[in-house]
């Protein structure tokens, strides 16, 4: 039926791209230390964009058999729609596929069972702690045709778990921890349990800290948390708007020499990776930001276009949503520093973990205010316990601009490869002091 | 606008009577919306479209199988696969609250139909909004989302409740972003509910607020660092007793954790005397309307404050029976392809004793809160961000204030409520709630004007 739409479209249209995802994932929830819901999910669907006389309209449905309807109202759509003049790509080819073989042998009994165990590994340590464990296998395809002669697909597959604990202390405060990780394939995540009961031992005793400018460590999670607001900035769309703060900022160094960023599609094993992005561009790697210097925007064929930028392949969209600027995997340079030693060259000052409420600031501006889910004190180079009813206020930019220091380790977080960042004066103010 | 689902439930409905197992639940959905979002002159999307879905889930020696699909056909055999997966995975201990076969139809009052509407007029209207959102000269973009949706909802299960909801709901969100110079200021409102195209006209006043309001931060001062008295106003005051509150009162963060438990023990203590608290999904006209929950459970009112006390907490069929307290209707989802969980409602702070002007007579010094950008919590401890704000001396609103983000730790913070105003507005917008990664879920939120003493503000030393 697809190719009878196909042919359709294209006498009527100037250009037209038809996507179609499908996929199907099983989340398993581990609740309050015990198994609470096995799930089975499937989902598809299909999005129609076309451009007639310039001018760009778009439809959507997850039934195959009301693609022809939903074609229908793209097209009836177009008049309404934004003038775009650019072109669609005539071809890329899928040169790999975000795929682990492995997924297959994915078991539910197996992974319900090493669920338990690593549940049962924190509670030998915190008996009365709650803990959640999520577990998720998915795997699918994407398949992009267009009037151009482009007709290309890829499998992907995904592998995440997750961890959270909370934990009440005998004064009655909560500690919340969660670590996560994700593959193209399945992984043992029993480092993350580990993670987890290290961090809740170290916050089990509280102390204050005065309230005034004081080194702050970030742990390669608070740093991935902190970049999401500078990557922002990156966004094509934001930059054509004028609401990026970097919008004339291209080729201007306005960071810390040290501070090196990569957007990188084609990271093997990454489940955020692809081999073309959702509007038939093939994706490569690019710098963001090299040697303090903004270099590059992140853009769909829209955006690359009014900004006469080149596309890169960072168009991504659902069935459902036109295509949108967004990001694959991002790698932030390590630095030089052992963590160790970082910590060590601290007197006085906290370490940073988890915010709450990040990011609900004025970010276009770089400006952060966050209450600090779990964050702990550094005392003469040591963790000495938590730190809580306290908060960071700053302008993350000009920080950022200012001295930092990166360590020679990184982590995963998320799509990012992070290391530890010592930013050396925060505005940090306690509630009780 | 059924897409066939009322043939296929009709189908499953004598086929469901007869599954054995604890309990089992299928959810059908079919709908179809128009979304248009002007940003700036350009049109960012102007789309319609339509979806079918559906769920099975079944409780089987105490362990719970979820399967969702859209290929909603093949319900019959989405169930006997749920079955199959609930056959073979280890017992568990989840038990649920039983009620009584509830059969009912619901349709949404609307006085003028969605669909009655051309595609034509909600263009013109988004347009109209967004011309208003950039006349001012420091306008640097606007943002104007229309959203409608339509569809029909049918809630099955094992105990024979047969639940058929036409639900129509619409609304929008406007926002401009004025600049001067490295100053860049974005102000938003947004405005939604349930009934037709008469929910968004005539709100040319919020456009108009919006372009001030953003305008007139451009010359705002960030607000002093440090420990403040506050007054905050009925939609701050709301968000507070969403995000503060509200989701601690949730059972499920509850109800299987004793030292949680120990913290939010019935009787206890949580405010002063005059602090009354409730959510009401039956208030209809609001975002967090639900004719009946995502269990099929009716909802009601329940006071979760009473005169300062903890009286009661939100419950899904599986908490009320852990806890054994009634079930209040909050087992909500966010669509038909994810399970229910304990979910607010419209959540509010009754009305208080005090004009709100005796607030301001008898706060001495301190910072007037007003609206809101966002807000999160970890149910200990909370930051939100006012939308902006002016500082009061002596009882007086003086130069306007940004960047008022406030923190501090839920106990103490309900603790510190000095005053309550008797002036209870209710609020929603196209946003919603965030939980378990289902977001946004559609829910309104309010209260008085609130005065607290203590609030920890944060800003540059």
């Amino acid at each position: 039926m697809i190719e009878k739409i196909c042919r359709d479209l294209a006498k009527q249209c100037r250009w037209f791209d038809i996507i179609h995802t499908s996929g199907s994932s099983i989340p398993i929830q581990f609740k309050n230390n015990r198994l609470h819901s096995v799930q089975e999910k499937e989902n598809s669907g299909f999005g129609v964009r076309v451009n007639i006389k310039n001018r760009t309209g778009f439809s959507y449905t997850n039934s195959s058999g009301r693609l022809p309807q939903a074609a229908g109202r793209a097209v009836s759509m177009a008049p309404y729609g934004d003038e775009e003049i650019f072109d669609l790509p005539e071809q890329c080819s899928a040169d790999f596929e975000p795929y682990g073989n492995t997924i297959d042998e994915f078991n539910i009994d197996r992974e319900i069972s090493n669920a338990e165990s690593v549940i049962d590994l924190i509670l030998s340590r915190f008996p009365q702690a709650v803990v959640d464990v999520g577990i998720t296998k998915s795997s699918g395809s994407m398949r992009l045709i267009n009037s151009q002669g482009l007709d290309a697909s890829y499998r992907h597959s995904l592998y995440s778990a997750g961890i959270s604990l909370t934990h009440v202390t005998e004064k009655g405060s909560k500690i919340d921890v969660w670590e996560g990780t994700s593959s193209t394939h399945c992984v043992d995540y029993v480092s993350l349990a580990e993670r987890i009961i290290e961090r809740t031992t170290l916050a089990l005793a509280e102390r204050g800290c005065a309230s005034g400018k004081i080194p702050v460590l970030f742990t390669p999670k608070a740093v991935a948390r902190l970049m999401g607001i500078v990557a922002s900035g990156f966004n094509a769309k934001a930059v054509w708007k004028g609401i990026s703060p970097f919008a004339d900022k291209r080729d201007t160094k306005i960071f810390n020499e040290k501070m090196n960023i990569h957007d990188d599609p084609s990271v093997p094993g990454s489940p955020y990776s692809y081999p073309f992005d959702d509007e038939g561009v093939i994706a490569v790697r690019k710098p963001l930001i090299e040697n303090g210097v903004i270099c590059n925007f992140i853009t769909d064929l829209k955006h690359a276009h009014k900004l006469n930028i080149k596309p890169l392949g960072n168009g991504s969209r659902g069935y459902a949503s036109l295509p949108f600027p967004s990001f694959s995997n991002i790698e932030i340079d390590a630095g030089t520093e052992p963590v160790k030693a970082m910590l060590e060259s601290i007197n006085q000052g906290i370490l940073i973990d988890q915010f709450i409420g990040l990011g609900q600031s004025n970010t276009l501006t770089g400006d952060i205010s966050a209450n600090l889910d779990l964050a702990f004190l550094i005392e003469k180079g040591e963790i000495t316990g938590r730190v809580k009813d306290c908060m960071i206020s700053d302008n993350l930019f000009s920080l950022l601009n200012g001295d930092i220091v990166l360590s020679e380790e990184r982590e995963q977080v998320g799509s990012a490869l992070v290391p530890y960042m010592l930013l050396t004066g925060v505005s940090y103010t306690g509630i009780f002091q | 606008m059924d897409f066939g689902i009322d043939s296929v439930a009709d189908k499953i409905l004598s086929r469901i009577a007869n599954v054995s197992g604890d309990y089992a639940e299928v959810r059908l959905s079919a709908g179809a919306g128009t979304t248009i979002t002007l940003s700036g002159s350009e049109i960012d999307l102007f789309t319609s479209g339509d979806s079918v879905a559906g769920s099975v889930r079944i409780l089987s020696r105490g362990t719970w199988t979820f399967v969702s699909f859209n290929n909603i056909e093949d319900t019959e055999s989405f169930l006997k696969k749920g079955l199959s997966i609930a056959s073979k995975i280890p017992a568990g201990t989840s038990t649920i609250r039983k009620t009584k076969a509830v059969a009912a139809q619901y349709a949404t009052r609307c006085a003028v139909p969605l669909d009655k509407v051309g595609l034509d007029e909600k263009f013109e209207l988004t347009k109209k909004y967004n011309g208003i959102l950039g006349s001012h000269r420091n306008i640097q973009t606007t943002r104007s989302t229309y959203r409608d949706s339509q569809s029909r909802y049918i809630f099955l299960n094992t105990e024979g409740s047969d639940l058929r909801y036409d639900r129509s709901y619409c609304g929008i969100s406007l926002a401009s972003v004025a600049r001067d110079g490295a100053v860049i200021q974005p102000f938003h409102e947004s405005v939604s509910g349930y009934g037709g195209f008469e929910i968004v006209r005539g709100r040319e006043a919020v456009a108009e607020k919006v372009v001030k309001t953003s305008a007139d931060l451009l010359k705002a001062e960030p607000a002093p660092a440090g420990t403040h008295r506050v007054i905050v106003d009925p939609k701050l005051a709301g968000v507070f007793i969403h995000e503060a509150f509200g989701h601690l009162s949730e059972a499920d963060f509850v109800y299987e954790n004793p030292q949680m438990r120990d913290l939010m023990v019935l009787g206890k203590k949580f405010g002063p005397e005059d602090l009354n608290v409730y959510d009401d999904g039956t208030m209809n006209a609001l975002a967090g309307f639900i004719p009946f929950d995502d269990e099929g459970i009716i909802p009601a009112r329940t006071a979760l404050i009473k005169s300062g006390v903890l009286s009661g907490r939100l419950h899904s069929r599986e908490t009320s029976e852990k806890m054994n307290e009634e079930p209040t209707g909050n087992g909500r989802a966010l669509n038909v392809m994810r399970q229910p969980l304990v979910r607010m409602t419209n959540t509010f702070i009754d009305r208080g004793p005090h004009d709100p002007e005796a607030l301001f007579d008898s706060i001495g010094d301190g910072i007037y809160a007003v609206d809101v950008i966002g807000g999160q919590t970890n149910l200990e401890m909370f930051t939100f961000t006012s939308g902006y704000g002016y500082e009061i001396k002596n009882g007086k609103k003086g130069r306007m204030l940004k960047d008022i983000v406030l923190s501090g730790n839920v106990f103490h913070t309900m603790d510190s409520i000095g005053m309550i105003a008797s002036d209870v507005q209710m609020f929603g917008g196209l946003g919603g709630c965030g939980k378990g990664g289902q977001s946004p879920l559609p829910v309104s939120f309010g209260g008085p004007h609130l005065l607290i003493n203590n609030v920890l503000i944060g800003g540059k030393q």
